[in-house]
């Protein structure tokens, strides 16, 4: 039954080219789409490694260049803005704080692992705090390293894998220049900040030591504010600060609306690509919907001759059904062995599991929208009478 | 002759709903999208306002710097060398330097108004068209004496002040208090070079003047005397250019800036800020996808098209035997084809302005005044023909080769 079919579509091959190619199309569409939506969702269930709830998130720049006045500055306001009775807790870190729009790296070796690239982080001890941080294993920063030898650092899990494989990470010494070394003080399991879409990349900690390092100007102060605490107290907050540093440069946001303007970034092409691929889904179903019901219409007469010599109306709708398919599966071959090029040549970068998700996905789409298509014309092939048929021939 | 063809095209339209309205569907949607794009490309880089007169602005917004081999740092130039080496140009009529907008907070009746900041000279009032509501620009005098004016736009006024007066009044921006002397229509946030909420003038960033750097927070916007003197204002910015890197520190190994057009610096941006103008590129890729996009509509309407002409198959044997040539028979399925392709281009008009307005109404961009005008009307019109053609070729020039003596018996193989 089924050989048989495949070689009345090969016959027909001509005829049934069109309608190959738009199942060849649609099928290289859906994938595309479906691959960057299973993308984007598998990245979106993994978990961040910090909470973003009551965090709001200040950018402090100043506009003058006298290093020794600004530090001055910096250290005034870290310990005002610690004061107010909303605050729980406060930590100076550079401009890539959670949902920024900003980036940091590094390369770092280790033995034999050269150049593996991280995300760094700077920040104060209190970091942990305000944004939730879990440490797994080691400890986080504390006062105690004021006065240690090398600077502590806490990773993620995944420079852990990266960078050391199965050793165990604590008290390792990283290289970093002819007179640095960093030196690995905890883990944490997830810490992924630049957006929820975003797969984990490498990433530690640097700590802050505000007493020791009198050059730098950070960018970045988060802040976990208690309940309660709204535009009232932003204003009081930013009015007493812009006391304290008069010719600085004084943002206030919450991550909350960080957050929501970085998912915007990917929602929204998402949207957009997901109702255009639809649109044409519905475009294609229809054309196909059309052609089928046109094309057994035309074949009423071996319809009609069919069942005169005792096909029952099951079999017609099957036989039509099966066509569909079989044109479906032609169009589908076809795409797949372009789809399939994309997991074995790892094209870019992502994971081949979801590649092979929304190869499947988009097949099984395909089907499901050729054999809703065609069951209300084969079945009204089915319906035709055999003598009518016979008779208008 | 072509009225009888639309004729035809009518009765055979209403004799097949069903079919119509697929075609239609496909037609009208594929275009809404095509329409969409278009509005958007028009937005942000065609002839709006301020930046109305499009094909005599230039505009700088990058700094690259080499450091050593394969390093590069990149960003907006500096106010030193946009006053140092251009505004100095001698083919520009006019330049203007400008700072990014910045965000910046602002507290009123308990709430808060996020605003964007822009420092800006008096020239940029002039060089750009900025539609006052109220009031006026503020002059070079203000801007020499470092006076704490501001332009603000319409969103702004509403927010900040209500229904009250606005012109006079005092607005307090990031702690500072400016008098409001200007309001303007709100400006599109994709037109990056010209984009606030809030300009004041540029003397109160004075601090950043003295920075010898070439990169920092600055554009620059040029005009030509005509759209004729672009190529030759990007000859004399080379030419400084060769300059700059003479007397650069050392630490950079050379510099480059370029003065390009919105699409141009978008596309310089985009594609990896080479040396060579990359529009063209942005184009040609453009195009592509546009291609890609509308193949599949295509495909599914002439597939469309090949069943509803192989149902007139006997028409069109009877006008065979009648002596009508092949020629004729395609140029009527043209015809009809290009109708069908116009109706479906009126309705996509129709849809595509109701998605605009959705679009506008929705917020995703701040301030954006999507609208279908005349340059987006020509655009789609042009985009209905070409779909028409490439339709209703292929079909036409099937059933023309239809044997005469077999269309007449209905059947086709």
């Amino acid at each position: 039954m089924i050989r048989h079919l495949f070689k009345l579509i090969w016959n027909q091959k001509k005829s049934n080219f069109l309608l190959i190619t738009e199942i060849f199309f649609s099928f290289l569409v859906l994938f595309a789409v479906l691959s960057f939506i299973l993308y984007n969702y598998h990245n979106y269930t993994q978990p961040l490694g910090f909470k973003y709830d009551k965090v709001w998130q200040l950018w402090l720049s100043p506009n003058t260049d006298s290093a020794a006045h600004n530090i001055a500055v910096q250290q005034q306001m870290i310990q005002r803005v610690r004061s107010f009775p909303e605050v729980e807790h406060a930590s100076f870190s550079n401009s890539n704080t959670p949902f920024a729009f900003s980036q940091m790296n590094a390369g770092m070796s280790y033995k034999s692992k050269k150049d593996v690239f991280s995300e760094v982080f700077d920040v104060q001890d209190d970091y942990k705090n305000v944004m939730g941080i879990e440490v797994s294993r080691g400890r986080w920063f504390g006062p105690q390293d004021n006065g240690s030898l090398h600077d502590p650092i806490v990773i993620n899990k995944k420079l852990q894998e990266e960078l050391f494989g199965d050793e165990d990470p604590i008290g390792k010494l990283i290289p970093i220049d002819d007179s640095t070394q960093y030196a690995v003080i905890g883990v944490v399991d997830h810490y992924r900040s630049y957006s929820e879409f975003d797969p984990e990349k490498a990433a530690y900690f640097h700590r802050i030591n505000l007493e020791k390092d009198k050059n730098s100007i950070w960018n970045g102060l988060v802040i976990k504010v208690k309940p309660g605490a709204g535009v009232a107290f932003e204003e009081k907050m930013v009015r007493e600060l812009s006391r304290i540093s008069k010719d600085w440069t004084i943002e206030v946001t919450t991550q909350e609306k960080m957050r929501q303007s970085k998912a915007k970034v990917t929602t929204v092409p998402m949207i957009a690509m997901s109702l255009v691929c639809g649109f044409l889904i519905i475009n294609v179903a229809l054309g196909l919907f059309g052609v089928l019901w046109y094309n057994i219409n035309r074949r009423y007469a071996e319809i009609g001759l069919r069942r005169a010599i005792g096909a029952s109306s099951k079999q017609i709708r099957n036989q039509f059904v099966g066509e569909v398919l079989v044109i479906a599966t032609f169009g589908l071959l076809l795409g797949l062995l372009l789809a399939a090029q994309f997991p074995l040549l790892n094209v870019f970068q992502l994971s081949s599991v979801i590649y092979w998700e929304s190869i499947g996905a988009a097949a099984f789409l395909i089907f499901l929208l050729a054999i809703v298509c065609a069951i209300y014309p084969s079945r009204q092939a089915s319906k035709i009478f055999p003598a009518v048929a016979l008779h208008e021939e | 002759m072509i009225r009888n063809y639309i004729k035809i095209a009518w009765a055979v339209l209403q004799r097949r709903k069903f079919f119509t309205f697929i075609s239609l569907f496909g037609i009208s949607f594929t275009l809404m999208v095509l329409m969409v794009v278009t509005s958007f490309y028009d937005h942000a880089f065609g002839p709006q306002m301020p930046e109305r007169e499009s094909d005599k602005l230039l505009f700088v917004n990058n700094m690259r710097e080499q450091v050593k081999e394969g390093y590069t740092n990149s960003g907006p130039p500096s106010y030193y060398f946009l006053n140092r080496y251009v505004r100095p140009l001698k083919t520009p009529e006019n330049v203007s330097i400008n700072s990014l907008f910045m965000p910046v907070n602002s507290y009123v009746n308990n709430k808060k108004l996020a605003l964007d900041q822009k420092h800006t000279d008096a020239a940029f009032w002039d060089i750009l068209d900025f539609n006052f509501v109220e009031g006026r620009p503020f002059s070079v005098q203000e801007v020499a004496n470092a006076t704490r004016v501001a332009v603000i736009n319409q969103n702004t006024r509403k927010n900040y002040f209500g229904e009250k007066e606005a012109i006079g009044q005092t607005i307090e921006v990031d702690q500072v208090k400016y008098k409001v002397v200007g309001v303007v229509e709100n400006v599109p946030v994709l037109r990056l070079h010209s984009y606030a909420d809030v300009w004041v003038p540029i003397t109160l960033k004075s601090q950043d003047f003295k920075r010898t750097g070439l990169r920092g927070t600055y554009f620059a916007t040029i005009k030509a005397k005509k759209a004729s003197d672009v190529p030759k204002i990007q000859e004399e910015f080379a030419t400084m250019m060769l300059q700059v890197n003479k007397n650069k520190s050392k630490d950079i190994k050379e510099a480059f800036a370029y003065a390009d057009d919105i699409f141009g610096t978008f596309a310089r941006t985009l594609l990896g800020g080479g040396k060579t103008d990359k529009s063209g590129l942005l184009y040609a890729i453009l195009a592509f996808a546009a291609f890609l996009f509308m193949l599949l509509p295509t495909i599914n309407l002439v597939n469309i098209n090949i069943s509803r002409i192989m149902e007139r198959s006997s028409e069109i044997g009877v006008r065979k035997a009648f002596g009508a040539s092949s020629a004729t028979i395609i140029g009527q399925f043209i015809v009809e084809n290009i109708f069908l392709t116009l109706l479906g281009g009126l309705l996509g008009f129709l849809i595509s302005a109701g998605v605009l307005e959705m679009i506008n109404d929705s917020g995703i961009l701040a301030y954006a005044n999507l609208g279908l005008n005349l340059r987006v009307f020509a655009w789609g019109l042009l985009l209905c023909l070409v779909f028409g053609l490439v339709s209703g070729v292929y079909p036409a020039f099937k059933m023309s080769r239809l044997n005469a003596v077999e269309a007449l018996k209905g059947g086709s193989k």
